[in-house]
């Protein structure tokens, strides 16, 4: 079809479009409402054929997605920020029931204080629920985690939702050129679903997510949703080969940028990864050996990849563009536990950045070389710290004032 | 990599501008990317918009903070302390503002000392169109002051605008007005020199108690501070020859912005009228005219 100017929800909505699915439960929030106007337009013009229902709230939509999908409906939804906490409980619940439904989540900074600006609290609200969670960094890279999201939730050996994560408003209004697949070359990479297990059929009557009033009982599903997601990455594998093959673009669980002979790392996920890489082309110029690594996947967390990739580099700095109060950057936490028990592991900082959509200045970005090399030379790393600047702070103090603070 | 801004009031077209000149841009073989910046806005609240043209890979996102060309689609917000349409510009820089004034007349009237560019586009539109509608004219502008070609501007307002626009005799009216737009300027060279930054310090944030830091308002509301009269393209402006008094206009107005005199008849507030003419349309005996903001303002002089 050639390369067309789009947003991220544009993006996403081609991709659920060219996977052909059946069914969309959906309530609208900001950033996310293009995704399904756009749908909705498609179903009602007949360019697209799918059942498309606007439900009460994200509770319910979450719950329907999760039902259509037992039935072997193939299944989309999507939301954002407070909508996903609103349906937080089903998140979990719709996850054991082991259905392969693909959601999108554009991720905007969570309340209090209110903002429409992205930050990942959201998407990381949810990390362990048993959804996978795909993260994405371009508009292309939105369209094509839907179609491989499909191919990886449906798979026997994984039969878990995923998530497709990408940045409000630096991706989702953002437009930039992205190719839209052949429709006849993305029925040849996912045809349509076929479920092999049990699916709910008016005819037959069956439960999904029963009670198990034992732990021993528990233990096994919970454990089995584990083994299941891991697979994932094994599967993922497979599924980006295809991929690679059929459309040509090549993707993995982490990408890598100028990441080989780098001796300093800085570790970013989304699209704010694209400034990190621009940080990282201006430092390479001036002859400091940074590269870039974007984990692709949080769930499951591609820990072998990362051990590799990080292997013999002198100082990672992880920019969480997230907040666990109380704790600090969460992927910091997870980077941490990735790599506690490597022999020669690389020395590792904390830096909270981008905080509801802030920008990351090139300032930033060079305060965070000058420490990852001082902790190198010296051994001593300092402990995490927010990305905030003196103009931002008097701005600051300036509002403080106008809200009658002294 | 060329960074355009486009300055203008919600409903005014800022957004679809700034994917026209994307769009043409694309169309023209560059790389771009467009963003509009938007959420809680609403009709005549200062928009922004960007559009980023490039040879190279874009390895940007977000606003931009450092324009090479800045496009005003309403003069009212260069007084806007809120918009502050030039800040960032680059040296060398364009500003395009939309005004009857001439360029060398802008640039005194709003202290502006960069390469100035002017066109009534609002005039255009409401001749050529008929409606304030700015978004084609202003892509049209753009494109031009971009060196975007002719073609591929054409190609980017039939693939845009069709999508929201389904009169085809209107979109042709649309394409005809940016297209009159785009022959209407002189090309120019843009030839900015890269941004020149002042170093922001990497700061440490002191704890502050909750009285301080947590995210309450203990002030009044500022809302009287902030005047919605500079949103007009039309002004209101009453006839008390036909005025029967009858309130209606008083009663309409969804600003309640209509006061009485002391014969009783109805006057506007101006600093809080928003221009939409409710009053105009409801009012029975037809005594209040629409005449043009820009018009009624250099003749009264009320800036
Ligand atoms: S145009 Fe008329 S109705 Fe509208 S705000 Fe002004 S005075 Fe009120
Ligand atoms: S509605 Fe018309 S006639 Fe009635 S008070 Fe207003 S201007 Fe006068």
């Amino acid at each position: 079809m050639g390369k067309e100017m789009l947003t991220g929800n544009g993006a996403a909505a081609w991709g659920v479009r060219l996977a052909e699915v059946d069914y969309i439960p959906a309530y609208p929030i900001t950033p996310q409402t293009e995704i399904i106007e756009t749908i909705a337009k498609w179903i009602s013009d007949g360019s697209m054929d799918a059942s498309f229902v606007t439900m009460d709230s994200e509770h319910s939509m979450i719950t329907a997605a999760g039902a259509a999908s037992a039935t072997g409906a193939r299944t989309f939804t999507t939301t954002s920020s407070q909508g996903l906490l609103y349906g937080f409980e089903m998140i979990y619940t719709v996850a054991g029931w082991r259905v392969p439904l693909v959601m999108v989540n554009v991720s905007r900074g969570l309340s209090s204080p209110i903002t429409l600006g992205p930050d990942h609290n959201d998407i990381l609200a949810v990390r362990d629920s048993g959804f996978l969670q795909i993260h994405c960094e371009t508009c292309q890279e939105v369209l094509d985690s839907v179609l491989m999201a499909y191919r990886l939730a449906e798979d026997e050996r994984v039969l878990l939702p995923v998530m497709v994560n990408m940045d409000g408003f630096y991706l989702s209004f953002t437009r930039e050129a992205v190719e839209i697949p052949d429709m006849e070359k993305v029925r040849s990479f996912l045809p349509e679903y076929r479920p092999e297990h049990a699916f709910f059929r008016a005819a037959k009557p069956m439960a999904q997510g029963v009670a198990v009033l034992g732990g021993d009982f528990y233990s096994y599903f919970k454990y089995q949703m584990h083994l299941a997601s891991q697979n994932a990455l094994e599967v993922y594998k497979e599924v980006c080969d295809d991929f690679e093959k059929k459309f040509g673009r090549k993707y993995g669980t982490i990408d890598e940028y100028m990441l080989e002979d780098a001796e300093y790392v800085l570790v970013m996920i989304n699209s704010f990864s694209t400034l990190g890489k621009a940080a990282v082309k201006r430092a390479r110029e001036n002859g400091i050996k940074v590269g870039l690594l974007r984990p692709r996947f949080l769930r499951p967390f591609p820990e072998s990849e990362i051990k590799n990739a990080l292997e013999g580099k002198k100082a990672v700095a992880v920019i969480d563009q997230n907040i666990s109060v109380g704790k600090g950057g969460i992927i910091y936490s997870e980077m941490a536990g990735c790599l506690y028990n490597e022999v020669d592991k690389p020395l590792l900082l904390s830096f909270i950045g981008g905080l509801g959509g802030k920008n990351i200045s090139q300032e930033e970005f060079e305060f965070i070389f000058e420490k990852m090399i001082s902790a190198s030379d010296t051994g001593i790393v300092e402990p995490p710290s927010l990305l905030y600047t003196e103009s931002e702070l008097e701005g600051m103090t300036k509002l403080k004032e106008i809200a009658g603070k002294e | 990599m060329l960074r355009l801004r486009f300055h203008g009031r919600g409903g005014q077209g800022a957004k679809v501008a700034s994917r026209v000149l994307g769009t043409a841009a694309f169309l023209d073989g560059y790389n771009a990317q467009d963003f509009p910046l938007y959420g809680a806005e609403r009709r005549g609240a200062p928009i922004t918009a960007f559009t980023r043209i490039s040879r190279d890979d874009i390895m940007e996102r977000g606003l931009v903070s450092d324009p090479d060309i800045v496009i005003v689609m309403d003069e009212t917000l260069l007084l806007d302390p809120q918009a502050m349409p030039l800040s960032g510009l680059k040296i060398g820089g364009i500003v395009f503002v939309n005004t009857p004034l001439s360029p060398l007349e802008t640039k005194e009237e709003y202290g502006i000392e960069d390469h100035v560019v002017t066109l009534d586009i609002t005039k255009v539109s409401l001749d050529m169109i008929g409606k304030p509608v700015l978004s084609s004219l202003a892509a049209g502008v753009a494109s031009r002051i971009a060196g975007i070609g002719e073609g591929a501007l054409k190609g980017a307002l039939e693939k845009e605008l069709s999508g929201i626009i389904s009169d085809r005799e209107i979109l042709g009216k649309n394409t005809d007005a940016a297209l009159h737009c785009y022959n209407a300027l002189v090309p120019v060279q843009v030839k900015t020199a890269e941004t020149i930054r002042e170093r922001d310090n990497v700061i440490t944030l002191p704890f502050e108690i909750a009285r301080v830091s947590s995210p309450a308002i203990n002030a009044t509301g500022n809302t009287p501070l902030r005047k919605t009269g500079n949103w007009r393209v039309f002004r209101p402006v009453w006839n008390y020859d036909i005025c029967t008094r009858c309130m209606t206009c008083v009663a309409r107005c969804p600003e309640g912005c209509i006061r009485l005199n002391e014969d009783g008849y109805p006057y506007a507030d101006y600093d809080n009228c928003k221009g939409c003419l409710v009053c105009a349309e409801e009012c029975p005996v037809k005594a209040i005219t629409k005449v043009r903001e820009i018009h009624s303002r250099s003749e009264e002089g009320d800036r």
